[in-house]
């Protein structure tokens, strides 16, 4: 367990913020307490302090996991994040993209989001912004990068692909043995 | 031939007229028509919703493992691309070969793909990727290159598609704001209400929510998690009436059958007596949630049920005791409630109530009432006893009260010692039962419910008797002394099985209980000695004799029976059986002795039944048993005795250390003393230590124990600070990152701004008494603040009217006409001051002169009325040349002036002013020749009079004599003086602007 080196941590927050934009300042500035991000198994964990100090008594060999994963950096040193993340993406998010009950069980199981599945989208998403993808209930079910703005996803046909999936809630059930 | 087209047959000609038209086959199409809406759709075999779109090609990089290095990321990505480019192939080379047809065919097909084997192939493949992806660990590929993988695939297959598009918005999509909040849950729950979960996504407390409206509607038909709470209630509720007819019909049968045997005969005996609902639920003994649910509409039925036959037999009272054990149990229910007279209330309300929960209420007062009524069933009844309001039972009271006291007295009248024995047995399964099932099962989920429905009333009999074999021998085996309370209090929870606090409970009542047991303690030791067996055999029978109370002489014929069971110790017996008379007679004596107490304690209580409450819980140790005991006294008589005894009892115990009050209430002025050990930061520390001993007198933690271990203390400062510091570190520099990252200059302008909005720490108040102060003070507003009040000051000096002396005023004469008419002179004489001020001076100079000397020559044949009579008067006036004045004279004269703009007024002001410098000049200028003008001559009216000095001067200018010197330099001067005047214009006019 170590701190982000500036390079993890830029490349981190690229990503981060391609999602949440500058609202990541909320996550590293919060006024309820010092949070901070830790590097444990390749993985970036979003903790606080006192959960760090507690964590501070386990050996790194033992320890699994301590806070909220973001997640992971790849072999080739990029980050990829989890689902876990969700929770501190989903408040923050400024582009949305809400799917149809209809479409919600193919994303849950992995797949893209197609036009047809699309219930409601910010506008002003451009092309390859990350997007949070909620239900039309509000629950947020993952999220993904948008394949098309809003004004493209107008035109589309409607088996055209508007949400690149990256992570969703399904993955708590798929990937329950790696994520942490 | 001529068409009719009324006849069939002209139409038939004409159709096939009509065929003869060539249609290109190309034009022929199964095209359905419709919107895109999903229903046309799926009429159209299209089902877009469900329809899979190409998987992420993730998979793909997995069989390559984690050798591949940096390097090798391009032609990574090269391959998947292709590899993609592969996979989609199909589903590309499906679609191009119908858009070579028709448009609207192969946008058709293109949608509805799924059918086609080609595209199956496709998807299975893509699901064995999916669900082959073990973990995410092991692939080393990251979102991006996923990412472009994804959009190269993408882009090749809008290639393909492009020529299909159509660019109709077919699916409506919302496109919100960035703040959009939606309202969706609002919507959503009302929404549900109409239609039953279609749309699932919601939590599971939202449809509970929604779901108790409907069943508060009673459209409880569609079961599911929601409801079952309600449903499990209700079929709780109504199994337990079953059982309690089962009860009766088992006590009935008891009555009829051999007492001993009873026992065993009666479990066979339930299938054929529970109604054909209920075989169901009793013979589910595992039942699971699953078939709780199932049962849900049949609470509906069986209410109904209910509620008819009540109405039927109502009218059929007579049928009581002798019901068969085939009736059905619901009549059973209804019987023993057409015993009292509450019957008609319950049935009112079962009629009345419309919501489930009402009639679970009624359901409950119904054997609230019938719990009371029969004695012998309380062994169940204790369940529903914390539903019930004690309010509503007191309400109920007056007409229990009379059911009770004959119960009580026919109990109390006739063999005493068996009745005794009966109630205290009752009472001790009663309190097991009621710990055990009843209240865990009302507080805990479904399955105890049911759990208590079937195998507690059903098979329970037998473990409830082996408990209670054991706890008498343990009784036995103790001692008759009354304050052995544990051995049964112990046994209780394992009679409950299931795991109650009853430890916690104890005991006043099971003194009580043991003072009952003392008999049947007595009797068992006596067997003891004997044969064990013996005792499980008399405990059976006597455990059957509970149920029976209107069963006299119970006692002596269990114990027949039991003594019936062992022959060989038949010698033993008679000893026995003296004994245990004798041992009777003493314990009655004593049971009356207490019973005075406890009548006379009750003559106290019966008359404040309010007060009662208060005392049970002052008597009692835990709520719960508060909750029971009053049900106690009022489901039965001797009970109540007993019950009211250990109040009593406890009450004293409680009491009882009254005596030492006064030490206590010492104690208890120190006890709450700040103590000075425990404060502070190692006072915490002992605090907690203490807290962790509890109040354990040998682990007091005094001041001794106060460590001063100050250095430590540092040391955990000093730490904190370093890891705060650290960590104070770490996010500044993450914050440095996001900077860069955001490209936002973020100065920690949210954390230091946040932090001293927090805080108001630097907020200077102004204290203009402070010297320091008069830094904040600003002094040059004072000057702008000073001109603007001058300003003000000057536009409101222009805008006021000139003060005018009250005392001059025009005196017009009548024949002023005349006078003017006659001297026109006179007029251009009035000119004469305001055409002073024009360019042409010099003719003015001259015609004045001319004038004024007229003038002065008519002075003494005219009188001029204007100043006739008042110059003289006035004459202190002083003259000057004041601008302003004249130039508000004119204004004065002419109303348009006076709304003029200021800017106007100041030009004007300006004009005038130059016009008077320039005056001024002249009027310097002009006595300078003659010399004849001294300076004293400024007192004068503004009006020409007769002997005006001013007029003296033109004679001598008039004189002729310096004329043509005068002239010449003056029109030297001319020159110079009209560049001056310009020059002022123009300044003034660039003030002007300036401003």
């Amino acid at each position: 367990m170590r701190p982000l080196t500036e390079e993890e941590t830029r490349v981190m927050f690229e990503k981060i913020a391609k999602y949440i934009g500058e609202n990541l300042q909320l996550l590293v500035d919060r006024p309820d307490g010092t949070y901070c991000f830790r590097l444990h198994n390749d993985r970036v964990y979003y903790v606080s302090e006192m959960i760090l100090k507690l964590a501070a008594n386990i050996s790194g060999d033992k320890l699994v996991s301590l806070g909220t994963c973001f997640g992971k950096f790849t072999k080739t040193h990029k980050f990829r994040l989890h689902v876990t993340a969700l929770d501190y993406l989903a408040p923050y998010a400024k582009y949305k993209v809400w799917i149809k009950p209809g479409a919600e069980q193919s994303f849950l199981y992995g797949n893209h989001v197609l036009k047809s599945g699309l219930g409601r989208i910010t506008e002003n998403t451009s092309q390859y912004q990350g997007v949070v993808v909620y239900s039309m209930a509000d629950v947020p079910l993952g999220f993904g990068v948008a394949a098309k703005s809003t004004q493209d996803c107008r035109k589309v046909d409607p088996m055209a692909i508007v949400v690149f999936h990256q992570a969703d809630i399904g993955e708590y059930v798929r990937h329950e043995e790696t994520l942490t | 031939m001529k068409y009719d087209p009324s006849k069939y047959c002209h139409n038939l000609k004409k159709i096939a007229e009509n065929l003869t038209e060539n249609i290109p086959i190309t034009d022929l199409t199964w095209e359905l028509e419709g919107g895109n809406d999903p229903m046309s759709k799926k009429r159209r075999g299209e089902f877009s919703d469900f329809y899979f779109p190409p998987q992420k090609m993730k998979k793909v990089q997995k069989s390559r493992g984690p050798m591949e290095s940096k390097g090798s990321d391009s032609s990574l990505r090269i391959n998947e691309v292709m590899e993609s480019n592969k996979s989609t192939q199909p589903v590309t080379a499906h679609k191009k070969a119908p858009s070579s047809g028709m448009p609207s065919q192969s946008l058709l097909v293109s949608t509805s793909s799924t059918p086609t084997p080609d595209h199956v192939i496709f998807h299975t493949s893509d699901f064995e990727i999916i669900w082959n992806k073990s973990s995410m660990s092991d692939d080393d590929i990251d979102s991006e290159d996923e990412l472009k993988m994804m959009i190269a695939k993408e882009e090749n297959l809008q290639k393909t598609r492009h020529s299909l598009v159509n660019e109709s918005e077919n699916d409506p999509f919302e496109v919100v704001k960035d703040d959009f909040k939606s309202d969706i849950h609002k919507l959503h729950s009302s929404a549900k209400l109409g239609n039953d979960c279609e749309y699932d996504s919601s939590d599971t407390d939202e449809i509970i929510a929604m779901k108790k409206n409907i069943v508060k509607v009673k459209n409880s038909t569609e079961s599911s998690q929601p409801e079952q709470p309600i449903s499990k209630k209700s079929s709780f509720k109504k199994i337990e009436p079953s059982n309690d007819c089962v009860k009766v019909q088992k006590t009935k049968s008891n009555k009829e059958s051999a007492l001993g045997h009873g026992v065993k005969c009666l479990n066979p005996k339930f299938p054929p007596d529970s109604n054909v609902s209920d075989c169901e639920e009793e013979s589910e003994e595992d039942e699971e949630y699953k078939a709780l649910m199932k049962n849900c509409p049949r609470v509906n039925l069986t209410l109904a049920d209910l509620e008819q036959l009540a109405g039927s037999h109502q009218k059929v009272p007579g049928k009581d005791d002798e019901s068969d054990d085939s009736q059905n149990i619901n009549q059973c229910i209804f019987d023993t409630n057409s015993k009292t007279p509450r019957t008609s209330y319950d049935l009112h309300n079962g009629r009345q109530c419309i919501c489930p929960e009402d009639i679970v209420a009624s359901l409950l007062e119904e054997e609230d009432t019938y719990s009371k009524q029969k004695p012998e069933e309380t062994t169940l009844k204790p369940k529903f006893q914390a539903f019930k309001g004690i309010g509503s039972l007191y309400a109920k009271e007056s007409v229990d009260k009379t059911l009770k006291e004959t119960v009580a007295f026919n109990n109390i009248s006739e063999h005493q010692s068996s009745l005794k024995h009966e109630d205290h047995n009752r009472i001790f399964i009663e309190n097991g039962s009621k710990c055990a099932n009843g209240s865990s099962s009302k507080l805990t989920s479904c399955q105890p419910a049911k759990k208590v429905n079937s195998p507690n009333h059903i098979q329970p009999p037998k473990r409830q008797f082996t408990v209670e074999s054991q706890s008498h021998e343990v009784v036995s085996s103790t001692s008759f002394d009354k304050e052995s309370k544990n051995p049964p209090s112990c046994l209780l929870p394992l009679k409950g099985k299931k795991s109650l606090n009853l430890g916690t409970k104890s005991h006043k009542i099971d003194c009580d209980r043991d003072t009952c047991h003392l008999p049947e303690s007595r009797k068992a030791s006596e067997k003891e000695g004997t044969d064990t067996s013996n005792i499980t055999s008399f405990e059976k029978p006597r455990k059957v004799c509970l149920r029976e109370d209107n069963q006299k002489s119970t006692a002596s014929f269990s114990l027949s029976v039991s003594n019936a069971s062992c022959v060989s110790a038949k010698d033993k017996h008679a000893e026995d059986n003296q004994k245990r008379l004798a041992a009777l007679a003493v314990w009655q004596k004593a049971r009356e002795v207490q019973k005075k107490l406890v009548h006379s304690a009750l003559a106290n209580l019966d008359g404040h039944q309010e007060n009662k409450k208060t005392h049970i819980v002052f008597a009692s140790d835990n709520e719960s048993e508060s909750e029971e005991t009053p049900t106690h006294e009022q489901n039965n008589c001797p009970g109540k005795e007993v019950v009211k005894e250990s109040v009593v009892k406890a009450s004293g115990k409680l009491f009882d250390s009254s005596d030492d009050e006064e030490s206590d209430s010492k104690e208890d002025s120190t006890r709450f003393n700040i103590k000075p050990q425990f404060e502070g930061r190692a006072g915490q520390k002992l605090m907690n230590l203490q807290s962790h001993f509890g109040s354990d007198e040998r682990f007091r933690m005094d001041s001794r124990f106060l460590e001063s271990d100050s250095e430590e203390e540092e040391k955990e400062l000093n730490e904190n600070k370093t890891n705060e510091d650290e960590l104070a570190a770490e996010k500044k520099k993450t914050l440095n990152v996001v900077q860069s990252v955001l490209n936002i200059n973020l100065n920690n302008p949210t954390s230091k701004g946040s932090v001293t909005a927090k805080k108001f720490k630097d907020i200077v108040h102004y204290d203009p008494t402070k010297h320091d102060h008069a830094i904040y003070e600003r002094k040059q507003d004072d000057n702008e603040k000073e001109s603007k009040a001058r300003r003000k000051k000057k536009r409101e000096e222009a805008e006021k009217l000139p003060e005018v002396s009250q005392d001059t005023y025009y005196n017009i004469a009548t024949d002023l006409k005349d006078i003017f008419q006659n001297k026109d002179t006179n007029e251009k004489e009035e000119d004469l001051p305001w055409n002073e001020g024009c360019s042409g001076e010099e003719t003015g100079d001259v015609s004045d002169a001319a004038n004024l000397t007229s003038g002065a020559e008519q002075t003494s044949g005219f009188t001029f009325s204007f100043f006739d009579s008042d110059t003289k008067d006035i004459k202190e006036d002083t003259y000057r040349i004041e601008p302003v004045k004249r130039g508000k004279i004119v204004c004065q004269e002419d109303p348009r002036f006076q709304d003029s703009s200021s800017e106007e007024e100041e030009e004007e002001e300006e004009k005038e002013e130059e016009e008077e410098d320039v005056t001024k000049e002249t009027d310097h200028r002009k006595p300078s020749p003659g010399e004849a003008f001294p300076e004293k001559e400024t007192t004068r009216f503004f009006f020409f009079t007769e002997n005006d000095d001013r007029l003296r001067g033109s004679n001598l200018f008039w004189c002729g004599v310096g004329s043509s010197i005068s002239r010449s330099s003056w029109e030297a001067r001319t020159s110079s003086l009209l560049l001056d005047c310009r020059k002022k214009h123009k300044e003034a006019k660039r003030k002007v602007k300036a401003n």
